[in-house]
């Protein structure tokens, strides 16, 4: 264990709960996760009593001086005053590390407000942030809606990826008879199994580096939408189940998701059955549904604990509308070339066992005529079907949003 | 003979509908063409995307005019969407004549009178539409040599942004057309589905098309309200593709093929297959489920319908009224249930005319024979004036704000 931090110094990531529901999430996937080399959790809050009820030992409270560490109440002003009057303390929580989850729900005061504080000083430390957020259901009201929808469009600004996950939609994933409360566990859920896969893919040896720099790559681009999906499957038909499953996936049929992607890091992990065939063969089939026209980047990790199972993890961003952040060194060089950087590197960490595959599968285009290529016609629906058309507003709620979204009203397809 | 052909064009959300009509003497209509096409670059009926809009509209019109064997010399162009807005105006005059007989002049300074109201530079007027005087508080069709001392007249105005309408207006003249005149969806095919005796009595005509739900309410045969809202079937597509998680091609197709409006019970065996070749993603669904989706977003259509403040009056009052369905997505099954249950009014499914054609009988070309129809009403009452003043008058029933 030593002595690979010491050839390959591995990934600091942290991920911080941000507000009540943060912490629950930061929480879960503390249950969850046995071994988590590399990965560190804290929660934040402006709430002194859930922060005590939280199992994670590393504890922030937020404004004390202003909320006497009885929460903000709903109030996002509040939430970000509190964030800014103790800016440097997170400036130390975030420091040193390359990696920082910032998990929130933006319904709450203390998500709304904080998080993209938060996001802000986390960025200026260096770090590359990826926020799962949850938003709240659309019957909670207008004034949440709003606030929830405002704090997104801050974040997406300074956050490299923003994976929303709406209260609306994951109320469908739940059986008939469970209550609301279910909606929350299941955004647990599914933030566990993104954070779980972008760890597993940095936290296996031989890659390391290699692939924090692809995910910089993927995330070169602000301010845009982002994809995100998971699917698993096993069985004897694993390959199919875990495709099927991913289609399936709540969070890629979103208003809020982009459906195609210009940057797509597509990680896989499988059993020792998993062979180069089956993962061409996964490969062909997620770029062809997700269509990247730039580029993919595909990890792969095995898993020597697991047989016939595979779980497929998808995340992407999109360049348009987005603000290119000053990264110049990584544009200048060729996709040719570091494709074939990668597959030399690849072959030097041929070890037994962990048979691992990093590579990038690029069109021959390069990527500034794709860019230049991106007109309306490029776009027609790709990118949800009402995306290029003005919001729907009416009585505060967005008309284009599905009414059974919307009215909560659970959908039994089984 | 003297006769004109016309063209009513719509360019819709989902197609672009071209219909050729021959007036002849001014006062009959012959339908001579149609062409049809799959739109793209319009969504909810407004155009995103000029190029393709443009493309799929020509090809349109050159179809109507190949069958037709005739070229087009005017244009009567569709408008709908969300830009356009609505006012109502009234005015009133002391009658001037000592003998209090109603004169021209007095008309004539009334009509002004209503038509001062100034809008936004951005914005120009498509129909003020009469709703007929009133002299003394009563309702008259025509007042000039009526006695009476107050002379009033109701408007129902109609209006949208210049931008967005001259967008299709140069996709028209992109094809070296004139547009005569635009009319609002919901008056044309208002027109088409409703009778005298109907429009007399009092009706509401909504037109589901597939971005936009244009409707018009009808009261002592005149049109004294209109509304536009930016949904229409493309909405019950994309819920569906969000729903199901499938692509919006496939939704489409599962919605014309197993879609229906109202709901049904919950049971295992009624199920619809999604694509039906067994692919990735191909899986059975409970129809119940599909139903769902379908109806929560039928029901808000019209449950937004009937809150509409301007409409209060109609659905409370019970002596008058039934609602009238058309457009493309009024042929989705059990739509009326859904409507009457919502609305709490009788409605129907409204027809065209039965003197047109069979191929063009269907709900979704209600709108572009409604255009033929206000055609051949301009160019009547065009005739008709001409022939009495000497012309000038009515030279261009409306200015086109000099596009």
């Amino acid at each position: 264990m030593e002595n690979r931090e010491i050839l390959t110094p591995s990934t600091r990531i942290k991920v911080m709960g941000v507000g009540g529901a943060g912490n629950n999430a930061v929480d879960r996937i503390r249950l969850e996760m046995k071994v988590m080399d590399g990965l560190e959790l804290c929660c934040v809050n402006t709430d002194m009593r859930t922060l005590a009820d939280s199992p994670v030992g590393d504890q922030h409270l937020l404004g004390r001086n202003l909320t006497r560490g009885l929460g903000c109440g709903g109030d996002p002003h509040l939430g970000k005053e509190a964030a800014l009057s103790d800016s440097e303390s997170i400036a130390r929580i975030v420091d040193g590390y390359e990696l920082v989850f910032l998990i929130s729900s933006l319904g709450g005061g203390t998500g709304a407000g904080a998080s993209p504080i938060i996001a802000k000083i986390a960025k200026q430390s260096g770090c590359l942030v990826i926020a799962f957020v949850n938003m709240p259901f659309t019957f909670e009201g207008e004034r949440r809606f709003k606030q929830a929808s405002q704090s997104l469009e801050e974040l997406r600004e300074i956050c490299d990826a923003v994976i929303p996950l709406p209260n609306d939609v994951l109320l469908q994933e739940e059986a008939a008879q469970e209550s609301v409360l279910h909606a929350f566990s299941k955004a647990d859920e599914w933030i566990t199994r993104g954070v779980r896969s972008i760890w597993a893919m940095l936290s296996k040896p031989g890659l390391i580096n290699l692939d924090f720099s692809s995910l910089r790559e993927v995330f070169n681009a602000r301010g845009g939408k982002t994809l995100f999906g998971v699917g698993s499957g096993c069985g004897p038909n694993f390959i199919r189940d875990a495709l099927n499953d991913l289609m399936q996936c709540p969070l890629l049929h979103v208003p809020d998701f982009s459906k195609v992607a210009d940057n797509l890091l597509v990680n896989i992990v499988g059993g020792t059955d998993l062979s180069m065939a089956q993962i061409e063969g996964v490969m062909a089939y997620i770029t062809e549904q997700f269509g990247s026209k730039a580029s993919t980047t595909l990890g792969a990790v095995i898993d020597e604990g697991k047989q016939q199972s595979i779980e497929i993890c998808v995340i992407g961003t999109t360049d348009l509308g987005g603000l290119r952040p000053l990264r110049t060194k990584r544009s200048a060089s060729s996709p040719w070339e570091k494709g074939r950087n990668r597959l030399a590197r690849n072959s030097a960490s041929g070890k037994p066992g962990t048979t691992v595959e990093g590579r990038k599968t690029d069109r021959l285009e390069p990527v500034n005529s794709v860019q230049q290529d991106l007109g309306i016609d490029g776009l027609e629906g790709t990118r949800g079907y009402f995306e290029e058309t003005g919001r729907n507003e009416f009585g505060g709620q967005d008309l284009d949003v599905p009414t059974y979204l919307r009215r909560g009203i659970r959908i039994v397809l089984t | 003979m003297s006769s004109k052909i016309i063209a009513g064009v719509e360019i819709g959300t989902s197609k672009a509908v071209v219909l050729i009509g021959e007036i002849v003497h001014g006062k009959t209509l012959n339908i001579v063409g149609m062409g049809m096409t799959s739109s793209g670059g319009v969504k909810k009926g407004e155009i995103i995307d000029f190029n393709a809009a443009s493309d799929c509209t020509h090809k349109a019109i050159m179809e109507a005019e190949e069958s037709a064997g005739a070229s087009v010399e005017a244009v009567y162009l569709a408008q709908t969407g969300h830009h356009l807005e609505t006012f109502f105006s009234d005015a009133e005059v002391t009658v001037k004549s000592s003998k209090n007989i109603v004169h021209r002049s007095d008309i004539r300074r009334l009509l002004a009178e209503a038509k001062r109201k100034q809008l936004p530079e951005d914005r120009a007027i498509i129909h003020h539409i009469q709703n007929g005087f009133y002299l003394d508080e009563e309702l008259v069709e025509s007042p000039e040599h009526l006695e009476g001392h107050k002379l009033e007249v109701r408007y129902w105005n109609i209006h949208g942004s210049i931008k967005r309408m001259s967008d299709s207006i140069h996709i028209i003249n992109g094809f070296g057309l004139r547009v005569e005149d635009l009319i609002v969806s919901s008056l044309a095919s208002g027109k088409m589905v409703t009778t005298k005796e109907e429009r007399g009595n009092g009706v509401l005509v909504v037109d589901i098309g597939s971005g936009t739900t244009d409707y018009v309410l009808y009261k002592h045969g005149h049109v004294v309200y209109t509304g536009v809202l930016a949904v229409g079937g493309d909405h019950i597509t994309n819920d569906l593709s969000i729903g199901l998680r499938t692509s919006s091609n496939l939704a489409e197709l599962l919605k014309i093929k197993n879609g229906k409006a109202s709901l049904q019970p919950k049971s295992q065996d009624d199920r619809v297959m999604l694509v039906g070749d067994l692919a990735i993603g191909d899986r059975s669904i409970a129809r119940s489920g599909v139903c769902q989706i379908i109806n929560a977003r039928v029901d808000e259509l019209f449950r937004l319908i009937g809150n509409d403040e301007n409409l209060a009056p109609f659905f409370s009052s019970s002596q008058w009224g039934t609602v009238v369905l058309t457009g493309g997505t009024s042929k989705l099954k059990d739509i009326e249930k859904v409507a009457e249950k919502a609305l709490g009014l009788p409605v129907m499914l409204g027809g065209n005319p039965s003197w047109v054609a069979e191929e063009i009988q269907g709900p979704e070309y209600s709108t572009a024979l409604g255009l033929l129809h206000f055609g051949l009403s301009y160019n009547h009452v065009k005739e008709f004036k001409e022939r009495k003043r000497g012309g000038a008058l009515m030279e261009g029933v409306k200015k086109l704000f000099g596009i």
